[in-house]
């Protein structure tokens, strides 16, 4: 495995900022918003490290997600009853919304009159299909861990 | 001599009469108790139940999962004194039923548009919590939530409109947008969550609100991101509408199909996929004004 450690303190870094600010448009507080900001960090340092070492999309999202997801609970003290919301926070900018928007492309293009159908369609169902398992992994790595080190509190 | 008509009871009659009338009364009286009782009771459940709806609606609103919004207010209707609680949560409805001895009562609520709040899901939980311990009456719960509900702080426009706009240029560089549309993105973003606010604070329906946004931003974005040289125009009219792809609701309704509430999990997923499509509507009406693409 080798890693880009440049690439690496890149995703990290733009992971921590796009979390940050979701979490400004969610209307987390002030101190909160440093952890929405380690949250984002975290999630994308962990699918860089797992799409480096030869992972798919799909269980690099599940793995950091579900990293996201223990880090909170195993942090709680810390964090306070908020755990679960930043590490769904921390996550958002792993939803896979530009493949979401190239495979509705793709639908609308495979209605016209010159389209490529063949090609065309196995492009946009791959699409469509990372875009509901990379949600579904995230979903799940997140439900998994809420669920195994469930808490009394809520 | 007693004239005809006067018919006077023997002395015993009237004696088993006015006992009759004496055990009627008393039957009477305990009637009218019990039905005063079963009427007040029926009162402090409907004011129980309506405090409750109260409560779960805003947790909806502010984002919570169904398992959350079904804790919350199971905590809150025994916490204010009935001895069970049932909720049915709907995308845009819920019902209760809460019950304390022989009595029941199921009221209903419309719930409003569904975003993300953290502050204000955070005070209502912890209302929640209270109500639990330290039993409040639900004219007192029905007020601190509409204090809740006016109070919360919340961040300024100005400041969430150029905050999203960062993170979308931030999320864009994630897949690739080249630093010439950086600022592009920040500034259509920011551009787009002012309309989209300015819009729906006037009460505009959310999914064609989706498409005019999208449209409006990825058309300044294409734009301003050709004109500074940006090989990834593409990419960055992508970028430019993140700020509303729903990805909260998106995990919700997994969270929500997995923890036993189908029903509602799928009406969210359903919302995504139409908030998707609109926005894919605005977005390929904007490449095809700038001449981009199919």
């Amino acid at each position: 495995m080798t890693i880009d450690y440049l690439h690496l303190l890149h995703q990290t870094l733009f992971g921590a900022l796009a979390a940050s600010g979701f979490g400004i448009l969610f209307n987390f507080g002030w101190r909160e918003l440093l952890w929405c900001a380690g949250s984002g960090a975290v999630a994308l340092t962990t699918r860089t490290l797992a799409q480096d070492a030869g992972w798919s999309l799909e269980a690099a999202s599940f793995v950091a997600a579900a990293t996201v997801g223990s880090s909170g609970r195993l942090l709680r003290s810390h964090l306070g009853m908020a755990s679960n919301a930043l590490a769904v926070c921390g996550c958002i900018p792993m939803v896979p919304g530009s493949f979401a928007t190239h495979a509705i492309f793709g639908l609308f293009a495979l209605t016209a009159p010159s389209a490529q159908n063949a090609t065309l369609m196995m492009t946009t169902t791959v699409e469509m299909l990372r875009v509901a398992f990379t949600i579904g992994a995230i979903g799940a790595g997140l439900s998994m861990t809420t669920h195994i080190l469930r808490t009394r509190d809520f | 001599m007693p004239e005809l008509g006067d018919v006077t009871a023997p002395p015993r009659a009237k004696q088993a009469e006015s006992k009759q009338d004496k055990t009627k009364s008393s039957l009477e009286r305990a009637f009218m108790d019990s039905a005063e009782r079963f009427l007040l009771k029926h009162q402090e459940l409907e004011q129980i139940a309506l405090a409750t709806l109260q409560v779960a609606r805003l947790l909806m609103v502010s984002g919570a999962r169904a398992e959350v919004v079904h804790e919350g207010s199971a905590m809150v209707a025994l916490g204010l004194g009935a001895e069970h609680a049932e909720l049915r949560s709907g995308y845009a409805s819920l019902a209760i039923t809460v019950g304390a001895g022989i009595n029941t009562i199921t009221r209903m609520a419309g719930v409003g548009p569904l975003g993300v709040n953290h502050r204000l899901d955070q005070a209502v939980r912890g209302l929640a919590r209270r109500v639990q311990k330290n039993g409040l009456t639900p004219a007192a719960v029905v007020a601190e939530l509409a204090s809740l509900e006016r109070n919360t702080p919340k961040h300024p426009p100005w400041l969430v409109a150029t905050a999203v706009g960062v993170a979308c240029a931030a999320f864009g560089r994630l897949f690739g947008v080249d630093w010439q549309a950086f600022l592009p993105v920040i500034v259509a973003v920011a551009g787009g969550q002012a309309i989209r606010h300015g819009l729906l604070q006037r009460g505009a329906n959310v999914f064609v609100t989706s498409a005019i946004v999208a449209f409006l931003s990825s058309c300044f974005c294409g734009l301003t991101a050709k004109w500074s040289g940006s090989a990834t125009i593409d990419s960055a009219m992508v970028a430019s509408v993140l700020l509303l792809v729903p990805g909260v609701p998106a995990l919700n309704s997994q969270s929500d199909i997995m923890e036993g509430h189908p029903t509602l999990g799928t009406a969210r997923a359903v919302s995504v996929v139409m908030i998707l499509m609109f926005i894919a509507i605005g977005v390929l009406n904007a490449r095809a004004v700038l001449g981009i693409g199919p």
